[in-house]
C-alpha cells in the first residue's frame, strides 16, 4: 500500500492540533508525576506503605474503582493504586481524541477534502492520525517513567508501567481509528468509543472484585495484569500493541475502500415537523442540552449503582480494618456514611463536569453561529440565556437526585434493611451550590469572555483533582479551599454548615447575574 | 410608521474591533417595499453591518434605526418584524430539516403553513432528513424556506445564493419578486452582481467600510456610458468631436476603419447615425451593466465615485 503524502500529512496534522495535544500530554503527565511525587513524599517507610496497601485492599469497593493493583505492597502499587481511577478514563480518552480530532472531525469539517484533492492518497490520514497519536502516547509514556524513576521507583517497574498505561491509550487510540471509518460523525466515535470504556471498566471491575478471567477481556484488565509492581508480565504488552495495530490496520484498509464522507453507519429520516414544545425556547434548550444530560446521568448513576451495591463489602472491610478506616478518616464513625460521602463526592464531580460541559454547547451555539440565527428572532438574549440557565440547572439536580436514589436503592440491596434515603439525598444536595458555583463561573466567561471559556475546563480539572486526591496527597489547607467542593463538609460524614453553602449559593448568583449583564451587552457572534 | 419613513437607516457607522477598523463612515437607506442591493467585496463591512442593523453589534460610532427605533436597545421587539438568513447558515445537527424550519420560524413568530408546504416543493427540499446529513445547498434552503415562509416585513439576507445551483437560484428570485409584490421590504447583500441586477429597485455599493455609491439601477446606469465598437467603410466624419462621444480611438484595419469610443444614453441616437453615414461593415454596442459599476468600483485606491469617474471605460483599465 503506497504512502504517498504521509509525510505533508503528518506535518499538517501536527501543525494543526499541536497545541490541544501538547496540553493533553502535559496535563496527563503533571497529573501521574504529581501523583507520584505527592504519594512518595506521604509514605516515605516500608510500615506506611504496608498499612496503605492493607487498607486499600481490604475491601472491593476500592477494587472496582481502582482495579486490583497487584505488589500494591510497594510505592510504585500506591501509585498505581492512587492513579488507577483517572489513569483508566483518562488514557483511552487520550487515544480516542487525538485520533478523532485529527480523521473524522477533519473530514467531517470539509478539510479532508481538500487534502485528498492533493497528492495524499486515501487512506494516508487515517494511517498519520494514527502515527501521530501513538507517537503522542510514546512520548507520554516515556515522560511517566521518567517521573516514576525520578521519585524513586525501580526503573524497569517505572518502565513496565509507564508501558501498560501507554499501550492502554493505544488500543483506544486504534479502536478510535476504525469507529472514525464506521461512523459519521465524530460525536458517534466518542458515544461509541467511551461506552466500549465503560464496559471494559464494568468488565475489569468484575473480573478484579470474583477474582475470574473476565478481567482478561477488558483492555483494562490487560494493562493491569501487566502487574509492573508485582510480577511484572511484560509479555502482556503484547496483546494490546496487536489488537490496537489491528484496529489500525483495519481503519487504513476500511479509509481505502470507502468513498469520502460517506460510512457504513448513516443517518436515517426523522420527523419533518416539530413539535410546539420543540419550537419554545426551553423546549430547543432541552433538545440540545438532552444529549450532555444523558450521557452524565448514565455516568453517575452506573458509578452510584456499583458503590451502592458494594456497601456491605465495603462496611465488612471497615469495621474489620481499622488501617482503613483511618486511612479514609473513618474511625469511630458510621461506615454507611463514609460510603455515602464518599459517593457524593465523585457524583459531585460528574454533575459538575456535565453543568460545564452544558454551558460549553450554548458557546458552542454561539461559535457555530446559531446564536446569532436565534437572536434575530423576537426572542431576547435574557430570556434565551434564562432558558438555557433553566434547563442546565434541571439537568443538574436530575442528575443528583437520580444518581443518590440510585446509591440508595443499591445500598438497601446490598445490606438488606432500609437506609435513610433522605439522608443521602440531603448529603447530594449539599453540594448543589458548590456544583452550580463552577457553572456560574463558566456562565460569566461566557457571557463576559466568551474567548476565554476553555479557562473553565483547566479550572474544572483542578477542583476534580482537588476534591479526588487533594486530602490524600495532604496537601496545603489553601490549596484544599480552592476547591469549592472543599467547603461543603464532606456529608453525611462531616457536618454541613449552613452559612458556607449559602455563600457559594450567593456567589453562583452574583456570577450567574454577571453573565447576564455581560451577555446583554457584548457584540455577537464572538468567534 | 410615516409611509415614506426608512425601514433601515444608518448614517456615519463606524465598527472598530481591536485595530481593525471595519466600517469607516458608512451611510444606508432601505425604503419600505423595496429590493435594496447591498453590494460589495468580501470583507468589505457588509455582515458587521447587517450584525449591527439587527443589534447583534452595537456600532461604535454613527447612527443606526431600523423600523424607527433602535436595533441595540429594542432588538427583540424589532425583530418581530423582520426574518433574516446569515451569511454562514448554521443550523442544528441532530434536527431535521422541517423541524429547522418550525424553529426558525417560531423565532420569527411562526411561519405561514401554506406558504412553508410550497415553498418545500419548488425548493425540492425532503425536510425528514437530519441536517448533518444535508448538503450545503440544502442547508441553505432551510434558512431561505425559514425566512421566506414568515409574514415578515423585512427581509434581511446575507449572500443567500451562495451554495444554490441555478435552478434554485432561479426559484429564490421567483420568490422573492412574489414576496415584494405582497409589501415586503429586502436587503439583499451580494457579490453576485447578476443577482443583484436581476432584482434589486436600489444598490448601494460598499468599498472597505464605507458607501462608494448608492441609487436606483437607472440613475447607476445613467452614469455609465455606452461602449461602441465599429467598424466602416469610411472615416465616420466629425466623430470624434460630437457631443457625448469619448475615449475616441480610431485606427485603420484590412480596409476598413475600426473606431472605438464611449457614449452616454442620450446621444446615443446622433451618433449610430454617423456611423451609418460611414456604411457601417459590423457595430457592437454594449449597454452599461452592473459588472461596470461595480468592477470600477473597486479599482484602486479611489474615493466616492462621481459621475466622471463612473464614465471611464472599463477596459480602458485592464
Amino acid at each position: 500500500m503506497s504512502v504517498t503524502g504521509l509525510r505533508a500529512m503528518l506535518g499538517i496534522q501536527w501543525r494543526t492540533h499541536r497545541r490541544g495535544t501538547l496540553i493533553w500530554m502535559l496535563a496527563l503527565i503533571a497529573m501521574l508525576v504529581g501523583t507520584a511525587g505527592s504519594i512518595a513524599g506521604l509514605f516515605p517507610t516500608p510500615d506506611k506503605i504496608h498499612s496503605y496497601a492493607q487498607a486499600a485492599t481490604a475491601g472491593d469497593a476500592l477494587v472496582v474503582i481502582n482495579g486490583r493493583v497487584e505488589g500494591i505492597d510497594s510505592l510504585g502499587g500506591i501509585i498505581a493504586d492512587e492513579f488507577g481511577f483517572l489513569a483508566a478514563f483518562l488514557l483511552p480518552l487520550l487515544g480516542i481524541s487525538l485520533v478523532t480530532l485529527v480523521t473524522r472531525s477533519e473530514e467531517e469539517a470539509g478539510r479532508l477534502e481538500a487534502l485528498l484533492a492533493g497528492r495524499v492518497a486515501r487512506h494516508v490520514p487515517v494511517l498519520a492520525g494514527i502515527v501521530l497519536a501513538s507517537s503522542a502516547i510514546f512520548l507520554t509514556a516515556i515522560a511517566f517513567a521518567l517521573g516514576l524513576i525520578a521519585v524513586g521507583v525501580p526503573a524497569t517497574r517505572s518502565v513496565l508501567y509507564a508501558a501498560s498505561l501507554g499501550t492502554l491509550a493505544f488500543v483506544f487510540a486504534g479502536l478510535a481509528t476504525l469507529l472514525a471509518q464506521v461512523t459519521l460523525h465524530s460525536r458517534g466515535v466518542y458515544t461509541w468509543g467511551l461506552l466500549i470504556l465503560g464496559v471494559a471498566y464494568v468488565l475489569r471491575g468484575v473480573g478484579d472484585v470474583t477474582k475470574t478471567w473476565v478481567t482478561w477481556l477488558s483492555p483494562l484488565g490487560w494493562a493491569e495484569k501487566a502487574a509492573a509492581f508485582g510480577d511484572m508480565r511484560w509479555w502482556t504488552l503484547l496483546i494490546p500493541l496487536a489488537v490496537g495495530g489491528l484496529l489500525a490496520a483495519l481503519a487504513v484498509l476500511v479509509a481505502g475502500r470507502r468513498d469520502l464522507g460517506s460510512a457504513l453507519v448513516g443517518g436515517g429520516a426523522s420527523s419533518p415537523r416539530a413539535t410546539p414544545w420543540l419550537r419554545s425556547p426551553l423546549g430547543l434548550a432541552t433538545a440540545i442540552h438532552r444529549p450532555a444530560i444523558l450521557a452524565w446521568l448514565a455516568g453517575a448513576v452506573i458509578l452510584a449503582g456499583t458503590m451502592g451495591s458494594l456497601a456491605q463489602q465495603f462496611i465488612n472491610a471497615v469495621l474489620g480494618n481499622a488501617a482503613m478506616a483511618e486511612t479514609f478518616g473513618l474511625l469511630g464513625a458510621q461506615p454507611v456514611d463514609g460510603m455515602v460521602a464518599l459517593t457524593q463526592l465523585y457524583i459531585a464531580i460528574i454533575a459538575t463536569g456535565y453543568a460545564v460541559q452544558a454551558i460549553g454547547s450554548l458557546r458552542g451555539e454561539e461559535t457555530a453561529g446559531r446564536l446569532e440565527m436565534r437572536l434575530s428572532g423576537s426572542l431576547s438574549r435574557v430570556r434565551l440565556l434564562a432558558a438555557h440557565g433553566l434547563v442546565i440547572a434541571i439537568g443538574l439536580v436530575v442528575i443528583v437526585v437520580v444518581a443518590s436514589i440510585v446509591l440508595a436503592a443499591g445500598m438497601a440491596w446490598s445490606l438488606g434493611t432500609a437506609v435513610d434515603l433522605g439522608r443521602i439525598l440531603s448529603a447530594g444536595a449539599a453540594y448543589l451550590p458548590a456544583e452550580l458555583l463552577v457553572a456560574g463561573l463558566a456562565l460569566a466567561l461566557f457571557g463576559l469572555w466568551p474567548r476565554a471559556f476553555p479557562a473553565i475546563w483547566a479550572g474544572l480539572a483542578g477542583v476534580t483533582f482537588i476534591a479526588f486526591l487533594g486530602p490524600g496527597l495532604k496537601l496545603p489547607t489553601w490549596v484544599l479551599d480552592l476547591a469549592p467542593t472543599t467547603h461543603v463538609g464532606n456529608p453525611p460524614l462531616g457536618a454541613v454548615e449552613g452559612l458556607p453553602l449559602v455563600v457559594l449559593g450567593a456567589i453562583a448568583a452574583v456570577l450567574g447575574g454577571a453573565a447576564a449583564i455581560g451577555f446583554r451587552r457584548r457584540g455577537l457572534p464572538q468567534n | 410608521m410615516h409611509a415614506s419613513q426608512s425601514v433601515i437607516r444608518a448614517e456615519r457607522l463606524t465598527k472598530t474591533f481591536g485595530k481593525v477598523r471595519a466600517l469607516d463612515g458608512l451611510d444606508l437607506d432601505v425604503a419600505p417595499g423595496e429590493v435594496h442591493g447591498f453590494l460589495g467585496p468580501n470583507g468589505a463591512g457588509k455582515t458587521t453591518t447587517i450584525r449591527i442593523v439587527l443589534g447583534l453589534m452595537r456600532a461604535s460610532g454613527g447612527h443606526v434605526e431600523l423600523f424607527g427605533g433602535d436595533p441595540w436597545r429594542q432588538a427583540a421587539m424589532l425583530h418581530e418584524r423582520l426574518a433574516y438568513v446569515a451569511g454562514d447558515v448554521a443550523l442544528w445537527p441532530g434536527l431535521t430539516g422541517g423541524q429547522c424550519l418550525d424553529v426558525l420560524g417560531a423565532t420569527h413568530g411562526g411561519l405561514d403553513e401554506a406558504r412553508r408546504a410550497t415553498l418545500i416543493k419548488r425548493f425540492d427540499l425532503d425536510p425528514s432528513k437530519r441536517i448533518r446529513d444535508y448538503s450545503k445547498g440544502n442547508r441553505q434552503k432551510v434558512a431561505l424556506i425559514a425566512a421566506l415562509a414568515t409574514d415578515a416585513d423585512l427581509l434581511v439576507l446575507d449572500e443567500p445564493t451562495s451554495g444554490l445551483d441555478p435552478l434554485m437560484e432561479q426559484a429564490f428570485q421567483e420568490v422573492v419578486r412574489e414576496r415584494r409584490e405582497e409589501g415586503c421590504t429586502v436587503l439583499l447583500s451580494s457579490h453576485i452582481l447578476g443577482e443583484v441586477e436581476a432584482l434589486a429597485d436600489r444598490v448601494t455599493i460598499i468599498r472597505r467600510g464605507r458607501t462608494v455609491t448608492t441609487g436606483t439601477l437607472a440613475e447607476l446606469r445613467r452614469h455609465t456610458r455606452t461602449h461602441v465598437h465599429a467598424v466602416t467603410v469610411d472615416a465616420p466624419a466629425g466623430l470624434a468631436d460630437a457631443p457625448g462621444v469619448a475615449d475616441y480611438v480610431s485606427g485603420r484595419l484590412d480596409g476598413h476603419v475600426d473606431s472605438r469610443f464611449t457614449i452616454d444614453a442620450e446621444h446615443l441616437d446622433d451618433v449610430v447615425g454617423m456611423l451609418h453615414t460611414a456604411r457601417i461593415h459590423t457595430l457592437t454596442v454594449t449597454p452599461p451593466s452592473l459588472d461596470a459599476l461595480f468592477l470600477r468600483s473597486y479599482d484602486g485606491d479611489i474615493g466616492p465615485l462621481d459621475a466622471a469617474e463612473l464614465g471611464d471605460p472599463v477596459d480602458a483599465h485592464r
